[in-house]
């Protein structure tokens, strides 16, 4: 004799739970479809629930006093005929939650059959599951502002906004999303990518300071090492020169190179900087480190900046090449953006970005000259710094660089 | 100083009174009403189908499966009562406690159950602007917000005198309607033009919680009839043939262009309001079991076993054949699909325009794709 629950039905007008006032059965009880078989008091007023089948009370899954919400079985019923009791089936406790294979379900790449399970779990109206298929959302993962914590658009379009690194405008998105669009999975790097940026924008309060820097004596210092550089197998690059005044400003400014350990509050002084520095790659972005950069040279600098960018090409990065960063430089410049706003590399506490070299005219000692020109932006964590001291650090790097010969001077600065 | 018009409608005794066939007790206060004995046995015949429906439908919202209800227990003579004297070219403007008036136009159990439950043959198509209606038998959809339905039977009678229809429109109401401005435009209004309406008014002491006395400070519903120029009738709401007896009076008058009357119906609502209220936090037992002891039912059955047209037995026999054949169409209707949701779009134009057909398609879509998951649609 198959076994039916009885749910809490929605007696509506907004009524979410009921208190069980009183069973007019007990278990053993044989009762008849339409029969009341409880009381319940709600917001409103105390009613009688009858019986959705006929057949015998097995279990009273709810005791007198108990609040239960709607739609949570009560009891359970054995009845006797099939009859209208299809989906009413009770849930095996000992079945696992997880994916159920769903016979008629056509299993795309992006509906995998866990975010199926997903799906049929969170509290969201189908056009905001619409939304969230086409932007990509797994909606167990957000969290739903509306009533009973129903999910709304807006709370699909927030969490995907924080996903993307570049947000689009999400109607737009969903717009031509009608027309044509391709599902690409959020995995692997992109899905790191993805976290971290959520976790750094969500959790980090940023601040930012741009600076524009005059490399075009930095330049010619190149232009003079290039031969020195080449003789020793290195290709010399502004990058390692931009690193060299970062650790050389650091040892100023230590707090540049820290994280804060939230749970403790306090704020963690690195002694060593292990520098990451961002490669666009055809998998992803990448972030590979160099260790203790500020015991290294301008051309060792330069000849691992080399070697991890090749490997992070090529996606051949070990685990440990790509961890314990303690502050990050991304070179956009070197692929064009001449301002960019970095997003911190957590837990570290600033990153550097490095817009494009432009050519400009800039009046000197009263005379027009064409000079070579970049915008730094400093973003940091503004827990963790103060916006005076984050800017005094970005000064100091603007003038090593705009003073190459203290960027070199020193035992050990070149090699 | 000249009076506009005839002074009849002056008559306070009928405002002020209450006309009675029979009294509490089913006994003929004047004689026998010379009714036919058919006509006597289909009052009671409905009353007892607007009763087993309403406690149905009272129990089906208790399970989750209609999403409202508002009971008609005890006044089951005013709606059948005043629908009777309705011919069939007639229209009806109900608001939502009529379940008696639906019957008697024709509407049957099972339709007014598709409706409730909005099955897939739901008449109205799940529209949730309205209670109860149907076109095929001239019953407009009920307003849910209280007396709307008054300036539309005035307009509509008003059209039927303007195109020469000899047509009737009846609408009920209840007594807090009466301090909408609705009631007031719509009396005043058919009154002036003289339209062929009758206002029902279902007066059941009770607007949600608010006693009658707190809604008027007039002594009695009927007498604001006087005031717009409208013949008020005062009768006891419980005792269907005297409803008849009046409604078919307020009826013929109409038709014979003569104008609209109000009826007052005094009665009882012996239920909660809706099935969203708690009436033992407003009122008394006493009060409860008093016009318990009234109710329409009781009386007209005493009243025909008396007069010798039904038996203790036949009685019985009459209540379970409609009590099974109620309980035959609940299963029945419980077992049909329910209204496909894309009709939710449908029936505003007769040509969607492109944000609807739109919305239309992103439905539809909606739909596919739960139903590719496997998720049911409740």
């Amino acid at each position: 004799m198959p076994v039916v629950q009885v749910k809490l039905p929605d007696i509506g007008e907004g009524i979410a739970e009921g208190e069980i006032v009183r069973w007019l059965v007990k278990e053993g009880d044989t009762v008849k479809r339409f029969q009341p078989i409880v009381e319940v008091l709600t917001a409103k007023a105390t009613v009688e629930i009858p019986s959705p089948y006929t057949g015998k009370i097995r279990k009273l899954l709810a005791s007198e006093g108990d609040t239960v919400r709607v739609g949570q079985p009560i009891a359970e019923i054995e009845t006797d005929t099939a009859g209208p009791v299809k989906e009413e089936k009770p849930e095996e406790p000992q079945k696992e939650a997880g994916p159920q294979p769903r016979p008629q379900a056509e299993a795309t790449p992006i509906e995998t059959q866990a975010s199926q399970a997903g799906i049929a779990k969170v509290k969201a109206p189908p056009s905001v599951r619409i939304l969230a298929k086409k932007l990509g959302v797994d909606l167990t993962k957000v969290k739903g502002t509306g009533p009973r914590g129903v999910i709304t658009k807006d709370d699909v379009i927030a969490y995907a906004e924080a996903q993307k690194k570049e947000p689009k405008p999400p109607v737009q998105a969903a717009k031509e999303a009608v027309v044509e669009e391709e599902r690409i999975p959020l995995r692997g790097v992109k899905k790191v990518m993805a976290e971290r940026m959520v976790e750094a924008k969500t959790r980090i309060p940023h601040a930012y300071v741009v600076e524009e820097v005059d490399i075009t004596e930095l330049l010619a210092v190149r232009e003079r090492l290039k031969p020195l550089a080449e003789e020793k197998g290195v290709k010399l690059t502004i990058l390692p020169f931009i690193m060299k005044a970062v650790v050389k400003a650091i040892r100023e400014y230590p707090l540049i190179n820290s994280s804060l350990d939230e749970d403790k509050g306090e704020i963690i002084v690195k002694r060593t900087v292990n520098l990451g520095f961002a490669v666009d790659t055809p998998h992803g972005l990448m972030v590979p480190v160099i260790k203790n950069a500020n015991t290294k040279g301008l051309f060792q600098l330069a000849r691992e900046v080399r070697e991890l960018a090749r490997k992070a090409r090529e996606a051949k990065l070990s685990l440990d090449e790509v961890r314990g960063s303690t502050f990050s430089i991304s070179n956009y410049g070197s692929i064009g953006g001449v301002l960019g706003i970095p997003v911190i590399n957590p837990p570290e506490a600033a990153i550097l970005g490095v817009g494009r070299i432009r050519k400009e005219p800039r009046i000197r000692d009263g005379k027009i000259e064409e000079r070579s020109l970049v915008y730094l932006t400093l973003s940091f964590d503004h827990r963790i710094l103060e916006g005076g001291y984050a800017t005094r650090f970005l000064v100091r790097v603007k003038e090593l660089l705009e003073n190459p010969i203290l960027l070199l001077a020193g035992e050990g600065e070149l090699e | 100083m000249e009076v506009l018009g005839s002074r009849d409608i002056l008559n306070l005794d009928r405002a002020l009174g209450l006309y009675r066939v029979l009294d509490e007790d089913g006994n003929p206060v004047a004689g026998e009403p010379s009714l036919p004995d058919k006509l006597l046995l289909d009052m009671y015949t409905y009353m007892i189908r607007a009763r087993i429906l309403d406690g149905w439908l009272l129990k089906l919202q208790r399970m989750g499966r209609v999403a409202l209800h508002a009971p008609n227990k005890g006044q089951e003579a005013s709606a059948v009562g005043a629908t009777l004297a309705l011919k069939r070219e007639d229209w009806l403007f109900p608001s939502y406690r009529e379940l008696g008036a639906l019957l008697v136009r024709g509407m049957t159990e099972e339709e007014i159950l598709d409706r409730a439950l909005t099955t897939i043959d739901d008449p109205l198509k799940g529209s949730d602007f309205a209670i109860y209606g149907h076109r095929k038998y001239n019953i407009v959809p009920a307003p849910v917000p209280v007396a709307n339905q008054i300036p539309h039977a005035v307009g509509a009678a008003l059209a039927a005198k303007i195109m020469g229809d000899k047509i009737v429109t009846m609408t009920f109401f209840g007594d807090g309607s009466t301090s909408r401005g609705d009631f007031h435009a719509g009396l005043n209004f058919a009154g002036v033009f003289k339209a062929p309406v009758v206002f029902v008014n279902q007066n059941n002491q009770w607007a949600i919680s608010v006693p009658l006395k707190r809604q008027t400070a007039a002594p009695t519903i009927a007498v604001k009839g006087i005031a717009y120029g409208v013949p008020g009738i005062r009768v006891d709401g419980n005792d269907v043939i005297a409803v008849y007896t009046v409604a078919r009076e307020a009826v013929e008058r109409a038709r014979s262009g003569e104008g609209p009357t109000l009826i007052e119906a005094v009665t009882y609502r012996l239920g909660p309001h809706t099935t969203a209220d708690d009436p033992t936090r407003y009122r008394g037992e006493e009060e409860v079991k008093e016009w318990e002891r009234r109710e329409p039912l009781r009386r007209m059955r005493r009243y025909l076993i008396s007069r010798g047209l039904l038996t203790e037995e036949e009685d019985k026999a009459l209540w379970s054949e409609w009590e099974k054949r109620i309980e035959e169409t609940v299963v029945k209707v419980l077992e049909k699909p329910p209204l496909p949701p894309e009709v939710i779009l449908e029936d505003v134009y007769e040509e969607p325009p492109w944000n609807l057909k739109e919305q239309m398609k992103e439905l539809r879509e909606s739909i596919r794709l739960l139903k590719e998951l496997g998720i049911e649609l409740e």
